[in-house]
């Protein structure tokens, strides 16, 4: 019954068949997961894509240039000239002079894109445990999958949504966008909160100067000062300065009603032990279940939260609210903004 | 005019629609914030508490104790020892007292009654040696141990004991990506897994719940407890001076135990940053105030809902894995039994991860109950060895009172040190029991997610098997 096999070879081809196992099932990168983006069909994607770019460059009033595509699309301009062929053939986008331009049918096309590719960021979002860094690829992938039917389902789940999460535009599954509110830095006053949307990248000397300072699309600004010879800001915590004449060349997007809770205010996490304080909200990064919980639990402004105990541990740590005490980790307490001054002795 | 009102309620939502991206991003929480604002608002002005003071001093002063840096972790470690060892000391007699009127009693006495019935010897065999025997076994073995310890383990409870426990394990378990409460659940899959993955309903994060349910197997439930003790006692006690061989041996099985909780973290750890990344996460835990346990009721919810309940879902998968049993070790092909069939093809695959092609066989048709896993490898040894004189013929499972009758047997089926260590590991890594699984997916409702469940422990069991035998078999 003994059947003899040399223990390095079994070692070697377990340890190989091990790797194999590895090598098929790794997420992301694994041989499964290849296949599945594989099944994608890699032309169609191409085409959604251009479309996506053109109807954002449209979105903004920028000149949108063969070179530009095929950047963004990451392509050679040889190739991008072929999709962009296609697309003409196809009635979706026309040429006037040097730019493209999407016909109407393109541009209803582009829209479903978008919304799907919007609904499903807002999705990951509220209703998952998906990251932050991560919503904007997944949904980069799913937008080609998911059909608009499914998607107006999706939205509707969610008491359909206005905004994505990263505050973009949900279009309307007709296809309406509400009117584009960019404008250039140098417009804003002092206490303004925007968020850049476009840095143009002509010319190439003040580009370098801006992008030298750390700013790129999507970073949250902060005015801080305005006078005739300069604007400071702040964003991500960094402070800048730029000339208006820099400024101009930074697109932004005002944001809606600054609350105070994003500028400094005490985090639950900095309360110690016997102390009391009142809530002032919750920050907008916690999401979906999570804040939900949390507004359950009673950590709503102007709930009365004290520190009891720390567990053996030191994480989480239990705080008396509403008459019960409840466990939290300081994940979570570093989300939770409090106003000393106001409570109750 | 019916036109015309559909044109203008289109008009009227297309205009609500464009009107909510005026509103800005935060519209939904600002409601429901100051929904809730203005009800503990209400709540404040009009509800007034009183008389709750003193008992909430003594229970901060509890507190303290039970989640102090120093004190918090023995008296939690020491609490549930103790409960372990009731469980363990408490079970013995009247699992013996089970196995003695059950196996040793009744079962003659129905074979024999069956005999004078004039019963055909295969009917008496499939029902009484097959459905019945595994039946009693399971019965004996698994009834004591959970009625003592689910009370135990309520009435800590109902005390309100475990939630501090989960509150001061919390840490852990977050850098596995799990939730504190999976301790609790851990704790109690050392009783039965089956009620360990319904008690995972306590977690209300879908994805530590999740991890709560796909881990519970690791934690060595007490259907296997006698099978590491016995391995154990033979192989590894044998292997060592006699002075040292209760010492040794008991470490052993206590390191399985804690070899498991190191899979379970593991698992999670994996789990929550792979497949289970994208679920739903949110972490709640609410320290209720200690209250005196209400000893009857504890009694009653933790013997009806959980030891019958588990007992009952184990009694229904035991008695058609008996039939199996009896059918494997009985139904003749060309002049051999299915099992020696199946055994001849199995084992030299076996013996690559170290174990038999008997165990093999064992694990699966004994599927139903981690219990009937010994006395089924006992009964399969001695029909595929031609042992004479022990046992009580094929497809009857047998247990021996003697450790060294039981080594006897074993040895004489080719067992060696190896062998047992593999056993060992083998009983913690791999699949649950049938009854388990079914309560993976009555909780779960996926496919899927059983499956998983299920093959994985498998996997995991075999790879870990393979590679010590052959690194075994290099060094030595």
């Amino acid at each position: 019954m003994l059947i003899a096999v040399n223990p390095e070879i079994a070692l070697l081809i377990g340890g190989a068949a091990l790797l194999g196992l590895a090598l098929t099932f790794w997420p992301k990168n694994g041989l499964l997961a290849l296949l599945a983006r594989g099944r994608l069909n890699t032309q169609r994607v191409l085409l959604e894509d251009a479309l996506k770019f053109l109807f954002d460059c449209e979105y903004k009033s920028i000149p949108c240039r063969l070179n530009s595509i095929a950047g963004n699309l990451h392509i050679s301009a040889d190739s991008t000239a072929r999709l962009l062929d296609r697309l003409r053939a196809m009635g979706l986008i026309q040429l006037q002079e040097d730019t493209f331009r999407l016909t109407d049918a393109g541009r209803s096309y582009a829209l479903r894109i978008v919304r799907v590719h919007r609904i499903w960021e807002r999705y990951l979002a509220d209703e998952t445990g998906v990251g932050q860094m991560d919503w904007h690829g997944e949904a980069d992938f799913k937008e080609h999958l998911l059909s608009p039917e499914a998607a107006d389902q999706l939205a509707a789940q969610m008491g359909n949504p206005a905004f994505d999460p990263h505050g973009d535009p949900i279009p309307s599954s007709k296809g309406e966008m509400p009117v584009y509110t960019g404008k250039p830095l140098s417009a804003l006053k002092e206490g303004d909160i925007a968020r850049i949307v476009h840095i143009e990248d002509e010319p190439a000397a003040i580009y370098a100067q801006i992008a030298a300072l750390g700013l790129y699309p999507g970073m949250q600004v902060y005015i801080m000062d305005v006078t005739d010879e300069r604007i400071q800001f702040a964003a991500n915590g960094e402070e800048c300065v730029l000339t208006p004449l820099f400024a101009t060349n930074i697109t932004v997007e005002s944001l809606p009603a600054p609350e105070p809770i994003q500028k400094k205010a005490d985090l639950l996490s900095a309360l110690k032990a016997g102390e009391s304080a009142l809530v002032k909200g919750i920050s907008p990064t916690c999401r979906g279940q999570q804040r939900r919980r949390l507004m359950d639990l009673g950590i709503v402004p102007g709930t009365a939260i004290t520190t009891e105990f720390r567990s053996a541990s030191g994480d989480p740590v239990a705080y008396r609210v509403l008459g019960t005490t409840i466990a939290i980790r300081r994940s979570q307490a570093d989300q939770i903004f409090i106003d000393r001054q106001e409570a109750k002795p | 005019m019916e036109q015309l009102q559909n044109k203008n309620s289109e008009n009227i939502l297309s205009l609500a629609n464009n009107l909510r991206w005026g509103l800005g991003v935060n519209l939904h929480d600002a409601v429901i914030e100051s929904i809730y604002e203005d009800a503990s608002r209400i709540a404040r002005s009009t509800v007034q508490l009183k008389g709750e003071k003193a008992d909430y001093n003594l229970e901060r002063k509890i507190d303290r104790l039970v989640t102090s840096r120093w004190l918090g972790f023995p008296i939690m470690f020491l609490l549930l020892a103790l409960v372990f060892w009731l469980t363990v000391a408490g079970a013995n007699v009247p699992s013996g007292l089970l196995a003695s009127l059950l196996v040793d009693t009744i079962h003659p006495a129905l074979k024999s009654a069956a005999a004078a019935a004039g019963l055909p010897w295969w009917l008496s065999g499939v029902l009484i040696d097959g459905a019945y025997l595994s039946m009693a076994w399971v019965i004996s073995v698994m009834l004591p141990p959970m009625a003592i310890f689910f009370p135990l383990f309520t009435l800590l409870e109902d005390l309100g004991y475990l939630p501090r426990v989960a509150f001061n394990m919390d840490n852990l378990y977050r850098k596995a990506g799990a939730h504190g409460k999976q301790a609790l659940t851990m704790s109690m899959g050392f009783g039965c897994n089956a009620a360990g993955v319904i008690a995972s309903r306590v977690i209300d994060s879908p994805r530590e719940r999740l991890i709560a349910i796909i881990t519970n197997n690791f934690s060595l439930c007490n259907g296997r407890w006698p099978t590491q003790i016995l391995i154990a006692t033979i192989f590894i006690g044998g292997a060592v001076p006699a002075h040292l061989a209760g010492l040794v041996s008991a470490g052993a099985v206590v390191g399985i135990a804690v070899l498991g909780i190191g899979f379970s973290l593991a698992v999670s750890w994996g789990l929550s940053r792979t497949v289970l990344k994208g679920e739903a996460s949110a972490f709640s835990l609410e320290l209720p105030p200690y209250r005196p346990p209400r000893i009857w009721q504890t009694l009653y919810t933790s013997l009806i809902d959980r030891t019958i309940f588990v007992l009952w879902r184990a009694i229904v998968f035991a008695i058609p894995a008996g039939v199996v049993i009896w059918l494997v070790a009985n139904v003749e092909v060309g002049g051999e039994n299915l099992a020696a069939h199946f055994i001849d093809w199995a084992g030299p695959v076996a013996i690559l991860f170290g174990l038999n092609g008997v165990i093999v066989l064992a694990y699966i048709i004994a599927i139903p109950a981690n219990e009937i896993v010994i006395p089924t490898v006992l009964m399969l040894t001695v029909i595929t060895a031609g042992l004479t004189g022990v046992g009580s013929g094929a497809g009857v499972m047998f247990e021996l009172d003697s450790v060294t009758a039981t080594e006897n047997i074993l040895r004489a089926g080719g067992w060696t040190l190896l062998t047992g260590i593999n056993l060992m590991l083998f009983s913690l890594l791999h699949n649950p029991c049938s009854t388990t699984i079914y309560t993976i997916y009555k909780e779960t409702k996926s496919v899927k997610w059983t499956l998983v469940s299920t093959f994985l422990p498998i996997v995991l069991g075999l790879v870990v098997c393979f590679f010590v035998t052959q690194l075994w078999l290099l060094l030595s």
